[in-house]
């Protein structure tokens, strides 16, 4: 049975003529799977929205869309709240209440059901998602896993239909991320939910989903199971670049198949035959001997009475460098940065920056020309109007910054994408020309373009001689990007190498394409890495 | 929960109560009563208070973002310590009500004072607090209009207001104190918290004579974006 | 056996409602005596406040001590004579009884908000007004993220560059550096909460409240405590059995059997919640024994 279906769907925003989406026809059966894809800008959010009668867009709307048969605007607004359930991306703005319980409560009250029916549901949810050791916390107690659990379980406590999820993972780390994906895949089984759900990362989505739903410039491209999709991928590069490690190295192969999970691109290496060359000549360190940042046995905790976050670690960041600092939630990482950065004083150790002890610089000297740190979230950086008062707000030098925002400048910050917002952000912690760049989670929410677009803007700034000192989850992203790469546990850091040593010597904690050519090879960490050595007769 | 299902009912309610019930039952309280006349007094401004907030029931959909952004400018009073010397709870509540109105001004009044007793501890005096900056708000989105177009007069409104919640708060203390209203007693309470009022008001002319344009743009900004 | 605070937050707010109510509506210094007494006791019992809390109530009771007798001159016994106004110990003790009003309120106030976490206040304000109840949860909820994001911002700011607190001046551009950040990540993520709560049915029509407290027989049994013993003080006052004259001299007047049940009740109102914590205590530690 249709339980979503769209209708010649166009739709343009208020004094716009630009069709945001352009005669878009697909439907959706119940118990289906689906994900979204599609660039930024494609139109997903809009379509998404356009959905659920309470978020909806306001602009010029054509064509239908029919929820089990009944256009959406004849269904009442009970019914809309209650069947078709909505969860985005920011976990800590779309919580309500205070407490947890409450929380879970929030939609049930507002249908007015009585208090006993209330206390069955919400309790049932909160042991079937395991939630109930949380269940008297105040929500501020919670990580971003638990905080996107929570808006989960407080609209499935109104039993949905359908389940409409806007980047629910793109501000989560990968393995709360990863357990957001696989609760939503138990519901689905379980259930039989419906689920249609929009993301950038689609490494684990795509081998688990029924259908795939491609967006490409407000049109449909196409909406079918994922193989019958993938030649038409295939043809365009901007999303092959999203797509699961597995196809890319296929069709970088020119192979006919599309192999979609680490299983099924395994078997395909097993099938082909192997290459003359199994390594890659490995890498040599390319960065001076001079030290632009040095942490030598530094001890930091937050209160007397807590445990160290960092303990006795030591770790240098060379002229000319950029390093990748990785390791899972809770090692420290950006408390390390915060450390670095002089934000907050070490109990016991010595920094020193660009050979001089963080204690020497007086005032503002450590942030003049010298050092600078760009937030993980960097709405906390913008405080004004325009991009343009922004830029003068900091002194940023355009002609000096190694990307443009002119075409950005009249626009209010927080009317910008997530990456645009980025680029700001950059901009500003750009404007005291530091010759040492610390950075935290750039490539949270980014898509796959914007990310090439990060990578060349670092390799930019490094040209110009800045050291730079990144802290990610993001595995596939420090492989391309980093000179040297470190795992950081319990506060120290425990193996320091060089991004292709580093990724084949970890098992787990490492990159799609190593995790899928282990065994075949011996060091192909990346996508290239992998299609280098297959391709081309084994010589790279 | 009470409803008032006419809407004109409502209206008149939610401006006639704090604009005149209110303060005259605190008045004739004050000079009827006599000894300790404050708890008849505070219970009745209370229960008013809360006919003021059940008044302005309201079951619009456009409503939720309003109710969001009140509690949003709450929250903010309190967040608002963390600024040393300044306290931007009165501008706040003015800049709140010239932009939401004058029923969300109330709210944002009223509420701060008692979301801040949450936080600091309640007492007999959370009515009267709750009250007096209820009105600030309420006047200042009654003024909306010119409040907005110049600043002088906004500038004057946050010296007049910090001047009228001292006042209010010395009728509370007095009848606190003293258990009546006696002129003298009155008198004798303005004079010793002339400083501290003194004080206040400059530190409300100061914020807003700093802040008013760049908080009034981002509250203009929030309501024509998303049409509240 | 639960403590003071696990009870239904109906009874423990018309309990301290009686309670206090009485203390700041009979102006009796035998009543106010016992009133201070327990309330204090409960205080120092649960450790609710601090000692600085103390010293300003004690400075609240000098205060109301010190006030009445330079503004009212009634009195039989002048004590001494400054610019021509008689100070006279009646006076004296009228603000000290007085005093002892306000302290006693303060104290039970203290325990009332110790005990009254938001939680239950925001479900007396539900049950009141479902409207009022949500703004100030979601207020409540937004204090502790707005304080956790000023924090962010203000690390943010300091390794941009643009924030220093080298002077005062500079301290409170600072400060207003960070709360102009905060004001605009709060009103535009605000959008998105009201985007999640419509998400959900709010505003589709007339709210249920939903809570995790519950109405035992223990509840039932302290409420029907409180109102008898609260009806048991007022009524043998308000027939006037217990009176306390101050002017011209201080006069105590007793009538019998009525004016000990008033002291007897209002004696054991006071003391109820120290009973209940007491029983908790005890009871706990013999189950332990137990163990």
């Amino acid at each position: 049975m249709e339980i979503l279906a769209l209708e010649n769907l166009t739709f343009s925003y208020p004094q716009s003529t630009r069709r945001v989406l352009d005669t878009v026809s697909f439907s959706i059966k119940e118990g289906e799977f689906c994900v979204m894809c599609g660039a930024t800008g494609s139109g997903k959010s809009t379509l998404l929205r356009l959905c659920k009668p309470s978020l909806a867009p306001t602009g010029q709307l054509d064509g239908q869309i029919l929820f089990k048969g009944t256009p959406l605007d004849r269904l009442s607004s009970r019914d809309a709240a209650m069947k078709i359930g909505f969860v985005c991306q920011q976990p800590d703005q779309q919580i309500v209440c205070d407490k947890v319980w409450h929380e879970l409560a929030f939609g049930l009250e507002n249908l007015g059901l009585p208090q006993k029916e209330i206390a069955l549901r919400v309790a049932e949810m909160a042991s079937y998602l395991g939630i109930e050791p949380w269940y008297d916390k105040p929500v501020s107690a919670l990580s971003g896993g638990q905080k996107q659990l929570l808006c989960l379980a407080s609209v499935m406590v109104m039993h949905p239909d359908v389940l409409i999820l806007d980047e629910p993972t793109s501000q989560l780390d990968p393995i709360a991320a990863a357990e957001f994906i696989h609760t939503l895949k138990k519901l689905n089984r379980d259930f039989s939910l419906t689920v249609l759900i929009a993301e950038h990362r689609l490494e684990e989505l795509v081998p688990i989903c029924d259908r795939l739903i491609v967006l490409e410039k407000g049109g449909l491209l196409g909406s079918d199971a994922p193989l019958s999709l993938m030649p038409s991928i295939a043809q365009r590069p901007q999303l092959l670049a999203s797509m699961p490690s597995a196809v890319r190295i296929a069709c970088a192969l020119g192979q006919k198949r599309y192999p979609l999970s680490v299983r099924q691109g395994r078997e395909m290496l097993a099938e082909l035959p192997a290459p003359r060359v199994r390594a890659l000549p490995e890498q040599t360190a390319l960065h001076g001997q001079s030290k632009a940042l040095q942490l030598t046995d530094v001890h930091f905790r937050y209160a007397r009475e807590l445990p160290d976050v960092l303990s006795s670690l030591s770790l240098s960041l060379y002229e000319g460098e950029t390093l990748c600092m990785l390791g899972g939630n809770g090692s420290g990482k950006s408390t390390l940065l915060a450390v670095a950065a002089g934000i907050f004083k070490p109990y016991a150790g010595k920094i020193e920056v660009l050979g001089k002890k963080i204690g020497q610089y007086k005032g503002q000297a450590l942030y003049d020309q010298c050092l600078s740190l760009l937030p993980q979230d960097v709405q906390t950086v913008f405080l004004c109007n325009t991009v343009h008062e922004e830029l003068a707000d900091a002194k940023v030098d355009h002609s000096a910054l190694p990307f443009d925002l002119s075409h950005l400048l009249n626009t209010h910050p927080y009317d910008l994408s997530g990456g645009e917002q980025q680029l700001v952000a950059l901009a500003k912690a750009l404007a005291t020309k530091p010759r040492v760049l610390l950075m935290d989670e750039p490539t949270k929410g980014l898509d796959a373009e914007k990310k090439a677009q990060l990578i060349e803007i670092l390799r930019a700034l490094k040209a110009d001689g800045v050291s730079i000192l990144i802290v990610t989850h993001d595995v596939e992203f420090a492989a391309l990007c980093a000179d040297r790469c470190v795992l950081l546990f319990r506060g120290q850091a425990v193996s320091d190498a060089l991004p292709r040593a580093f990724f084949a010597e970890n098992n787990f904690y490492t990159t799609a394409a190593r995790r899928l050519s282990r065994g075949f090879l011996d060091n192909a960490v990346t996508t290239q890495d992998v299609s280098a050595l297959y391709g081309k007769e084994g010589t790279p | 929960m009470i409803y008032i299902p006419s809407a004109r009912v409502r209206g008149v309610l939610s401006v006639l109560i704090p604009a005149l019930l209110i303060p005259a039952t605190v008045l004739a309280g004050a000079l009827l009563l006599g000894e300790r006349a404050y708890i008849p007094v505070s219970l009745a401004v209370a229960l008013l208070s809360l006919l003021l907030f059940v008044a302005g029931f309201e079951q619009k959909a456009i409503g939720t973002r309003r109710t969001v952004l009140v509690s949003v400018i709450i929250a903010l009073c309190i967040a608002g310590r963390l600024i040393p010397v300044f306290k931007p709870v009165t501008a706040l509540v003015v800049l709140g009500a010239v932009y939401l109105g004058a029923q969300a001004g109330f709210y944002i009044g009223a509420l701060s004072a008692l979301l801040s007793n949450f936080l600091f501890g309640q007492g007999p005096w959370t009515p009267f607090q709750m009250l007096a900056w209820g009105l600030i708000g309420l006047f200042a989105g009654l003024l909306a209009k010119p409040l907005q177009k110049s600043k002088v007069a906004l500038l004057l409104y946050g010296v007049l207001a910090g001047i009228a919640y001292s006042a209010v708060m010395d009728v509370w203390s007095v009848l606190w104190a003293s258990g009546g209203l006696s002129p003298s007693a009155y008198l004798a309470a303005i004079v010793a918290a002339l400083p501290h009022t003194v004080l206040y008001a400059l530190s409300n002319l100061l914020f807003l004579l700093l802040c008013a344009k760049p908080i009034g743009d981002k509250l203009c900004r929030i309501k024509i974006k998303y049409g509240i | 056996m639960r403590a003071l605070d696990q009870y239904n937050p109906i009874t423990i707010a018309v309990y301290y409602l009686a309670v206090a109510g009485i203390a700041m509506l009979c102006m009796h210094p035998v009543l106010l005596f016992l009133s201070l007494c327990g309330a204090l006791a409960l205080c120092l019992m649960r450790r609710d406040l601090r000692t600085r809390t103390h010293a300003n109530f004690a400075a609240f009771f000098a205060l109301s001590v010190l006030i009445n007798p330079l503004f009212s001159h009634n009195g039989a016994t002048v004590l001494l004579v400054i610019n021509n106004a008689p100070i006279t110990a009646e006076a004296l003790f009228f603000g000290a009884t007085s005093g002892l009003a306000v302290l006693a309120v303060l104290y039970w106030f203290a325990s009332f908000s110790a005990i009254m976490k938001s939680d239950k206040l925001l479900y007396l304000f539900g049950k009141l007004s479902p409207r009022l109840s949500m703004i100030l949860s979601m207020a409540l909820r937004y204090v502790s993220l707005f304080a956790e994001q000023a924090k962010r911002i203000k690390q943010a700011q300091i390794a941009l560059g643009l924030y220093k607190e080298d002077n005062i001046i500079d301290r409170v551009r600072g400060g207003l550096r960070i709360f102009s950040v905060l004001i605009s990540w709060a009103l535009e993520n605000g959008i998105v909460t009201a985007g999640s709560m419509a998400a959900r049915g709010y505003g589709a029509g007339r709210r249920s409240h939903f809570s995790i407290f519950w109405f035992s027989w223990r509840d039932a049994l302290v409420l029907c405590l409180t109102l008898l013993l609260g009806a048991g003080t007022l009524i043998p006052y308000a027939l006037g059995t217990v009176t306390f004259t101050f002017y011209p001299t201080l006069h105590l007047h007793s009538a019998g059997a009525l004016s000990y049940l008033c002291y007897l009740s209002y004696g054991a109102l006071v003391a109820l919640p120290i009973l209940i914590e007491t029983e908790d205590t005890v009871k706990w530690k013999y189950l332990r024994s137990k163990i």
